[in-house]
């Protein structure tokens, strides 16, 4: 009986490791490759050279540092809007099941498709935001040109589009809260912050950790948004670790250093959430452990 | 301890030679011996985690055997799959297919094993109307009552005519008073079905009311086989003794042996009585009394021996009372062990 | 007041997609007059090739990853659930780590398998990666959904007679019918999302998804100027979708959230 279950699974087993497994690996001996227009397309051994090339690439360093500053921006941001919305759709209100269909629409958008909205609307000077500013007779606001702006643009499209996802994640978590606990801070006489203090927010913290592991890792490996809203600009200041390593090997054609890339990307990922997920353990047993 | 010999290979019954069932270090079934003829009921009776629905498992062929032998109608069924064993099982939840009608229930066996939609039918209709369901027979098993689905249940094992019977805590899930009335009505229709039947309960009463033999059964072990009185007249060992009577039996203390006392044999007087020749008796204070409306269950406080408890007609008149028994009344226990000691009027033989 | 402000954040950017789209270029550079007019999808609907093109590979690419996907997960979410716990917890750990694992990372093996296996501009193929993608979700939920089932229900059958297909078909399957819809949802969502591997492995206009499409559509010349077919394409392109989420949403919402907290 035993081995009929492991051949059940293995067609699915096969194709998630040559999915996830064999990639990894492949790069592994791709970036000790040199695969480029040089060679012509041919691969040659080179050792650790490329691994060198990333290193001393201030590019790479520089994607990497806005790689992760708009994950945690935009990660930070979609996690207390998240919350706040969850709360609210948690409420008994009315029209609840539709507002929350509505709110969740922006999530199943393609990313390309509402990137490409996001373009139109902070157009200067036809969107949406110039204009009414024009009529505000404010100064424009050149979204899409300035650097420092464009960054912030590129965390509003983003957090639009997955914020519905952190507070479906958080409200199916207080869902699942009983009811009773709320009653009993009722005649407690708990405040309302305290009751959000004291019971939501540490029963919920399984799954504010979920989303929070989940969204760092999918924002870390942003490409859609970028490529399309902003193509990376300007002069490379929203370009992301993916969309460098892309550049790299569709463009360049040097797919050695974009699997480098690629690695590098991974070991930033697994770094960034393992520290997370380790803070947070630390975290918790210095409160005096909750689970 | 009842240990029955084989019934040797032309047994048309079931039987279980050292049947066990091991998991990790965990003995779940040790050694279990028993036989069923056709047409008898035999009830597995013990707390929970006592093995019985383990053995029921076994028997199905849900779980594998770590060694022993079952043996069905003179063919050793211990490696088939369930499939091919030819049993139906009642389970304590039913397992009715939620998405089924109560007829689709039914013939769904049937038609995957490629059975005549003619044939089918006419085993349908029987059933049905046996078990009085052919209004309900379109219904989804949620639109049933408690009652309704156990009834559907039995239909679904009956219409496999099955060589072998097996009932899992069948009646656990109906309130006590359909439980009483179902008793009698579904120890006729096993009866009726001619094979042997075995019936998992933890209720005594239900193991009484129903089985022509109970098996009572503890940590996995066989302790006692026999008929409900035998069992309760004549138990091989106190664990036999407290399990099966309400009120349960008393228990007091005689140095290394204990004493055990139905509470239906103990007679209540006035403090201070004279004891008669042949009896023994115990002074105490009456606690508290609990009346079943034809009996009293009276609480008397004895100084070292704890409450006894007695089943009387009457009710005490008096708070301090005489508790006293005949001697030969008394079943003897090892205080140790446990087991049964000689000695007592009602023979022990085996 | 805070629910207002919430349909305004979801919606506000979509219905300005929507005005835009039904708007003469001048009025959006705002020379002309307002007005309202359909020429946005006249040019995108009658566009070369038409726009409703990529809609339908996006369809048959969706259909086609989201039958794989169910004809892989179910037998291994079965099995899963049936494993012992130790076994089970293992590898459903490692099914989780790769449902988090961002796939964009992915596209430059996927692409070298592509052009090894002759996989590059075949619409269909590109079910392999989607349905690789969707795997472990969709383990993940159905294995839950499986656990959720008493397993008495398929001793019950077991002792009628039935085989592990017969079990499946007839008693399992039927009980799985919203996770196995939820997936299927899943999976159809996000191959109709998916964008950095089908912008890899399909370089033929006529064989384009959406998602490469529109990229495309913004990074052409051709539209750089009328920004009303732009909003019209984001129209057309996501109306299928939002209708999937009205008429579904219920089991969207509970796949999406089954499949997480359970994983």
């Amino acid at each position: 009986m035993r081995w009929r279950l492991w051949l059940l699974m293995a067609p699915a087993f096969a194709l998630l490791l040559s999915i996830f497994a064999a990639p990894l690996l492949h790069y592994l001996w791709l970036s000790t490759q040199v695969q480029s227009v040089l060679t012509g397309l041919k691969p040659q051994p080179i050792g650790a050279q490329q691994w060198l090339r990333l290193w001393n690439d201030g590019r790479f360093w520089q994607d990497s540092w806005q790689t992760l500053r708009f994950s945690a921006a935009s990660v930070s941001l979609e996690m207390v809007l998240g919350l706040a919305v969850a709360l609210l759709l948690n409420q008994p209100l009315r029209g609840r099941g539709l507002l929350r269909t509505f709110s969740l629409l922006p999530w199943a958008l393609p990313t390309t498709v509402m990137a490409l909205g996001w373009r139109w609307i902070f157009n200067d000077p036809y969107g949406p935001i110039s204009r009414m500013l024009a009529g505000l007779e404010l100064p424009a606001i050149p979204f899409l040109s300035n650097p420092a702006l464009t960054w912030m643009a590129t965390v509003g499209a983003d957090t639009w589009k997955t914020m519905p996802f952190v507070a479906l994640l958080l409200l199916a978590g207080l869902q699942t809260i009983p009811t009773d606990l709320y009653e009993a801070a009722a005649l407690e006489e708990a405040t309302q912050w305290q009751t959000l203090r004291r019971i939501t927010l540490p029963l919920l913290t399984p799954y504010l950790l979920i989303a929070l592991l989940f969204r760092l890792a999918q924002a870390v490996g942003v490409f859609d948004l970028i490529q399309v809203l902003t193509g990376g600009g300007p002069a490379g200041s929203t370009e992301s670790l993916a969309l460098y390593a892309y550049l790299n090997a569709m463009r360049f054609l040097d797919f050695g250093y974009s699997a480098t890339l690629l690695l590098g990307s991974f070991a930033i990922l697994l770094i960034l959430c393992s520290t997370v997920a380790l803070m947070w353990r630390w975290s918790l047993r210095w409160q005096g452990g909750l689970r | 301890m009842s240990v029955p010999v084989s019934a040797g290979d032309g047994f048309k019954g079931l039987e279980l030679r050292q049947l066990s069932r091991r998991v990790g270090s965990h003995t779940l079934v040790d050694q279990l011996s028993l036989t069923v003829a056709p047409g008898e009921i035999l009830a597995l009776l013990g707390p929970s985690g006592c093995g019985k629905s383990s053995t029921l498992r076994l028997i199905a062929g849900l779980d594998p055997a770590s060694s022993g032998e079952i043996q069905l109608g003179g063919r050793n069924i211990t490696a088939l799959p369930p499939a091919e064993r030819q049993v139906a099982m009642v389970f304590q939840s039913y397992a009715l297919f939620p998405h089924l009608s109560v007829e689709r229930n039914l013939s769904l066996g049937m038609e995957l094993r490629g059975m005549a939609r003619g044939e089918i039918q006419r085993e349908l209709d029987q059933v049905l109307a046996l078990m009085q369901l052919e209004w309900l027979r379109q219904r989804k098993p949620a639109e049933l009552s408690g009652g309704q689905r156990q009834r559907v249940a039995l239909a679904r094992a009956l219409i496999r005519r099955p060589a072998l019977f097996l009932l899992d805590e069948p009646m656990s899930n109906l309130d006590a008073q359909l439980r009483d009335n179902l008793r009698a009505e579904l120890r006729t229709l096993l009866r009726s079905t001619g094979v042997p039947v075995v019936y998992v309960t933890h209720d005594q009463h239900e193991a009484m009311g129903l089985a022509d033999q109970i098996a009572v059964l503890r940590e996995g072990r066989l302790q006692q086989l026999g008929t409900a009185e035998r069992l309760y007249r004549d138990p091989a060992n106190r664990f036999v003794a407290r399990f099966l009577g309400s009120p349960t039996i008393n228990l007091i203390e005689r140095g290394t042996t204990q004493l055990g006392l139905r509470p239906e044999l103990l007679e209540l007087t006035d403090a201070g009585s004279p004891v008669p020749q042949g009896w023994d008796a115990l002074e105490g204070q009456l606690s508290h009394r609990e009346w079943l409306g034809d009996r009293v269950i009276s609480h008397v406080q004895c100084a070292e021996q704890g409450t006894l408890r007695v089943l009387s007609r009457e009710a005490p008149t008096s708070a301090a009372l005489q508790v006293r028994w005949r001697q030969a009344d008394a079943l003897r226990f090892d205080a140790r062990s446990g087991e049964r000691l000689p000695g007592s009027n009602t023979p022990h033989t085996d | 007041m805070a629910r207002l402000l919430l349909l305004l954040w979801s919606l506000g950017p979509m219905f300005w997609q929507l005005y835009s789209s039904l708007k003469p270029s001048e009025a959006l550079s705002g020379v002309g007059a307002g007005g309202w007019t359909l020429e946005n999808y006249r040019q995108l609907l009658q566009g070369d090739p038409p726009f409703l093109t990529y809609l339908i590979n996006s369809v048959e690419v969706g259909a086609s990853s989201t039958a794989l996907t169910l004809a892989l997960a179910v037998p291994c979410a079965y099995a899963l659930s049936r494993l012992s716990r130790r076994q089970a917890r293992a590898l459903t750990s490692l099914v989780a780590a790769a449902a988090a694992f961002p796939a964009v990372l992915l596209f430059l093996a996927l692409l070298e398998l592509a052009r090894d296996w002759h996989l590059a501009n075949q619409l269909l193929a590109l079910s392999l990666p989607y349905a690789g993608l969707c795997l472990p979700l969709v383990i993940l939920l159905l294995q839950a959904a499986f656990a959720d089932i008493p397993i008495v229900l398929e001793e019950a059958a077991l002792i009628e007679g039935m085989d592990l297909w017969q079990r499946l078909r007839w008693i399992l399957l039927p009980l799985m019918a919203p996770a196995m819809a939820s997936s299927a949802l899943l999976v159809f969502l996000f191959s109709w999302n998916e964008y950095p591997i089908a912008l890899t492995w399909l370089s033929r206009t006529e064989l384009l998804t959406l998602a490469p499409a529109m990229a495309r559509i913004a990074g052409s010349s051709v539209y750089t100027i009328p920004y009303g077919a732009f909003a019209a394409a984001t129209v057309l392109g996501s109306a299928p979708l939002i209708l999937l989420m009205l008429l579904f949403q219920r089991q969207i919402i509970s796949g999406l959230t089954q499949g997480a907290i359970k994983g």
